[in-house]
């Protein structure tokens, strides 16, 4: 069992902070499905990095709530706030159901891909190689989705996520990317950033 | 297991995973407009949940598996449950607006930030869309507004392409706010002016 990241109370914007919980949930749940079908352990690890986010916000969120309460109009205007974050943090703990039915071997049946087929859409992770073409490039200047038709949904950056990034955002070494798209961009875009590809066509 | 009975439990889990996503779309929207029909909608369709996944459970259960295979049918069994529990948490979201809870404006702004406008209109006997196939009636093209879900009785569908549009169906539509009262317009048949008429 991995160690639970000790939590401290940190002042936040609840706006912001559970604008990310609830775009990390809906990826965690593209992700996870996608984890299913290809049987990805690595889709599905990052689904657990993500669950890990989630939590961290939603303990923070709650900490703030609770200290915007003056009175009990407050409070209960506040209630729809807490609901709202419990419910966006239970649909990504369904997310990491999911991841751990992968992780765990469980397995599932072959049925499951027949569910799937119909999705053009394919989810990945890459990790960017020092010497990728992508390192130190902003994601504007790439023209991914423009060129193969891909888009970055999401960054992990040693700890820190930047969900749905920027288009200012430039690409790090090391950096993992969770891509979106079809699933021939989606392969170019993985061998772009090992390396393997010098150019983006 | 039989070829039809595969299908069954391929068919029944695509609704559920439908179904539940769906219901996440319909729970933030009864959020942001504050509507008491929108969040009955959802909770309506947690009962259909319901209902899906016990008949699917059941036919999962008796689809005649060898202990060999036991493992895989367990990883459909516990797919459904996550199907079951996101639609939880959206009838969870449903219920602020269904307790008269206000949703406090901080929720408007975090939906708004994420997602465009939903809206609901009954398709009238003299509107054009009678007739015609989800793909024929081009709203996306017309009116900007896809189609989330349709209603028809007390069967809740998600459409596909050819799916035929009847009168008396209600449209559960997401889309940019522009393009609401088109549709409004298109489903009444209340304005039947082509642009020829301007």
């Amino acid at each position: 069992m991995a160690e639970s990241e000790k939590i401290d109370y940190e002042p936040i914007s609840v706006r912001e902070a559970l604008t990310e919980m609830k775009d990390v949930s809906e990826i965690m749940i593209d992700l996870a499905y996608s984890a299913a079908l290809f049987n990805s352990h690595e889709l599905a690890e990052e689904v657990l990095e993500l669950e890990k986010r989630v939590d961290y916000l939603a303990y923070i969120i709650d900490m703030n709530i609770m200290l915007a309460a003056r009175d009990a109009e407050d409070a209960k205007n506040l209630t729809a706030v807490t609901t709202v974050a419990a419910a966006t943090n239970k649909i990504s703990d369904a997310a990491a159901d999911i991841a751990s039915i992968v992780l765990n071997e469980i397995g599932i049946h072959p049925i499951v891909r027949k569910v799937f087929e119909q999705v053009e859409e394919r989810l990945a992770r890459t990790i960017v190689k020092p010497d990728s073409i992508l390192v130190n490039k902003r994601l504007d200047d790439l023209e991914l989705a423009a060129k193969i038709g891909v888009d970055i949904i999401a960054i992990r950056r040693q700890q820190k996520w930047l969900i749905n990034p920027s288009e200012k955002e430039r690409v790090v070494e090391g950096d993992v990317l969770i891509v979106r798209g079809a699933p021939h961009g989606v392969d170019e875009l993985k061998d772009v950033a090992e390396g393997k590809i010098k150019e983006l066509e | 297991m039989t070829e039809e009975h595969f299908k069954e439990i391929v068919d029944k889990l695509v609704r559920l995973k439908d179904t539940s996503e769906l219901m996440i779309d319909l729970a933030y929207s009864s959020l942001l407009l504050n509507s008491q029909s929108l969040a009955e909608e959802v909770e309506e369709l947690e009962n259909y949940v319901d209902n899906l996944h016990t008949d699917f459970e059941l036919l999962v259960l008796s689809s005649g598996f060898t202990p060999k295979e036991s493992k895989d049918f367990l990883g459909l069994i516990r797919l459904g449950v996550v199907t079951e529990k996101i639609a939880d948490a959206a009838m969870e979201i449903a219920d602020v607006v269904l307790r008269g809870l206000e949703p406090h404006p901080v929720l408007r702004l975090v939906i708004e930030e994420a997602e465009e406008t939903v809206t609901k209109v009954a398709v009238s006997e003299t509107s054009t869309l009678v007739g015609k196939t989800i793909r024929e009636a081009q709203l996306q093209e017309e009116t900007g507004m896809w189609i989330l879900a349709i209603r028809r009785g007390n069967w809740w569908f998600r459409p596909r392409p050819d799916t035929l549009i009847k009168a008396g169906d209600v449209l559960i539509a997401s889309g940019y706010a522009e393009g609401e009262a088109d549709l409004e317009t298109l489903a009444s048949g209340e304005n039947k002016l082509t642009e020829e008429d301007y």
